[in-house]
């Protein structure tokens, strides 16, 4: 009986926190950041060319430099938390960074749990082969083998778009990227901030943009219901998609440009 | 321990696991089956060849036993296509499996082979046998006889190797088991069937070697003796 008495305490206990920490008062994560004197930056450093790290082992990349640049004119320190894909948001929400910057795309399901700033870049999905191979659209695959990762969402838009198509599966980008670099493939589809790197691997075996499947807009992700820091953020990257500061970032990693009034546009600007 | 098993999706997506089964069955039945004839051939190099023979042989067998089967598999898939010797993903599968195999019955029949006595070949001598008659009765056959639950065991240990061929975009078993899940978010449940559909190949295996056995050995069949 007294077991039973001390575990409906604890349950109720227990309610009490556990309903504390599921309303808190409204946050100001800008107010803790400048009182604290550093922002923490969640970033996947495993991406290139939007974070990885340089030949000194130090982070580099658009996403790092957007980082740099952004905790420069917020007039605090930067600190790098290095993250993987998958953890970017759980970093947000158990509080161990104040802002994400990891080629994060808005998507609905991830704007139910965090907010997102407006995009700052595009992040089209491609169809890309060798420069001889002609194709104009999705039927041009037509009995031909396209590269893919298993489970992406090139994946998923290509087995429901392209049935002709005969879909090559890899496990992850770095298998794909050989596949195409040692001759197993000539098409692929992925993202456009990926073609740089393969060919790199094989310069015989350069391969471009064919057709755009799909853009993503990738954003600045911050903790839901922290009004004041998403304001600052927002007007920092409409400041500087305005000034070209970000599109010269941008060009800098990925050679190509970001469409700059388009992205303007969609921020409401 | 507050997950939900949810195995739904097994009503939609069985003929797709009864498809990489299937591919499964054909890559490692076609791998077995070559593998053994590489084996046996390289086992007779090793043990009557000359020394440049058994070098070579001896070579092979180190370098393939030494290395892991994913390193093999990607070398003969990326390695000979950057050469210029464009083979499909499955048939790189079946070469690099019967590579595989094929050093490790080496092996395997080696030590069978080396066990025929030598008074064994003497009397096939006397009996006027030829050299290929010498071998394939005297020798070989006894030989495997004695050393067959091991290359039983490595059949089935080269079926669930097999599963590594998912790595170059063959697929089979396990290349499904990864679609599923990835489309399915049920990757605990898909990894659970897929554990039981190759226990069932294993039996499946054991019970084809054993029926091979009893056709093979027509001396156990009628003793029930270790030879």
């Amino acid at each position: 009986m007294k077991t039973r008495d001390f575990l409906r305490r604890a349950a109720g206990a227990a309610a009490v926190v556990l309903c504390g920490l599921a309303l808190p008062a409204m946050a100001d994560t800008l107010e803790d950041i400048k009182k604290a004197g550093k922002i923490r930056v969640a970033i996947d450093t495993a991406i290139p060319p939007f974070g990885m790290t340089d030949e000194k082992m130090q982070p580099a990349g658009s996403d790092v430099d957007l980082a740099k640049l952004l905790a420069k004119d917020m007039g605090v320190q930067l600190e790098i938390v290095t993250t993987t894909g998958p953890s970017r948001i759980p970093m947000l929400q158990t509080n161990k960074a104040d802002i994400v910057v990891s080629t994060l795309s808005i998507t609905p399901d991830r704007a139910k749990v965090i907010d997102f700033s407006i995009p700052y870049a595009d992040h089209p999905s491609v169809v890309a082969g060798l420069k001889g191979v002609s194709i104009k659209s999705l039927a041009d695959l037509e009995g031909k083998k396209v590269a893919v990762v298993r489970g992406t969402t090139q994946d998923a838009d290509l087995t429901q778009q392209a049935k002709g198509a005969q879909i090559v599966r890899y496990e992850d980008d770095a298998t794909m990227a050989l596949a195409v670099a040692s001759g197993q493939v000539d098409i692929l589809a992925t993202a456009r901030s990926l073609l740089p790197a393969i060919s790199k691997k094989n310069p015989a075996r350069t391969v471009e943009p064919k057709i755009t499947m799909q853009t993503n807009w990738l954003a600045i992700g911050v903790r839901k219901d922290d009004p004041k820091l998403l304001a600052w953020i927002n007007d920092w990257v409409k400041t500087n998609l305005k000034n070209g500061k970000l599109a010269a970032i941008y060009k800098q990693h990925h050679g190509v440009d970001i469409p700059t009034d388009e992205l303007l546009k969609k921020g409401g600007a | 321990m507050s997950y939900k098993f949810d195995f739904e999706f097994l009503a939609e997506r069985w003929p797709d696991f009864a498809a990489g089964a299937w591919l499964t069955i054909q890559l490692t039945v076609a791998s077995i089956a070559l593998g053994f004839v590489v084996g046996t051939v390289c086992a007779l190099a090793r043990v009557y060849g000359g020394p440049v023979l058994r070098r070579v042989t001896g070579a092979y067998v180190e370098a393939i036993r030494n290395t892991p089967l994913l390193i093999q598999i990607f070398i003969v898939y990326f390695g000979l296509s950057s050469l210029g010797l464009k083979l499909s993903a499955d048939v790189s599968a079946v070469l690099a499996l019967t590579i595989n195999m094929g050093a490790y019955t080496t092996e395997i029949m080696r030590a069978g082979v080396q066990s025929i006595q030598r008074t064994q070949l003497e009397a096939a001598d006397c009996l006027g046998l030829s050299r290929l008659q010498t071998i394939l009765h005297v020798v070989l056959l006894p030989a495997m006889e004695r050393v067959y639950p091991s290359l039983a065991s490595q059949g089935v240990l080269l079926m669930l190797a097999s599963s590594i061929a998912s790595q170059i975009s063959v697929e089979e078993l396990t290349a499904t088991a990864n679609l599923v899940q990835s489309d399915t978010y049920r990757s605990f449940e898909v990894y659970v069937v897929v554990a039981v559909v190759y226990l069932a190949l294993s039996a499946l295996y054991r019970l084809g070697f054993w029926a091979i056995g009893q056709g093979l050995f027509e001396r156990r069949r009628r003793l029930g003796t270790p030879l």
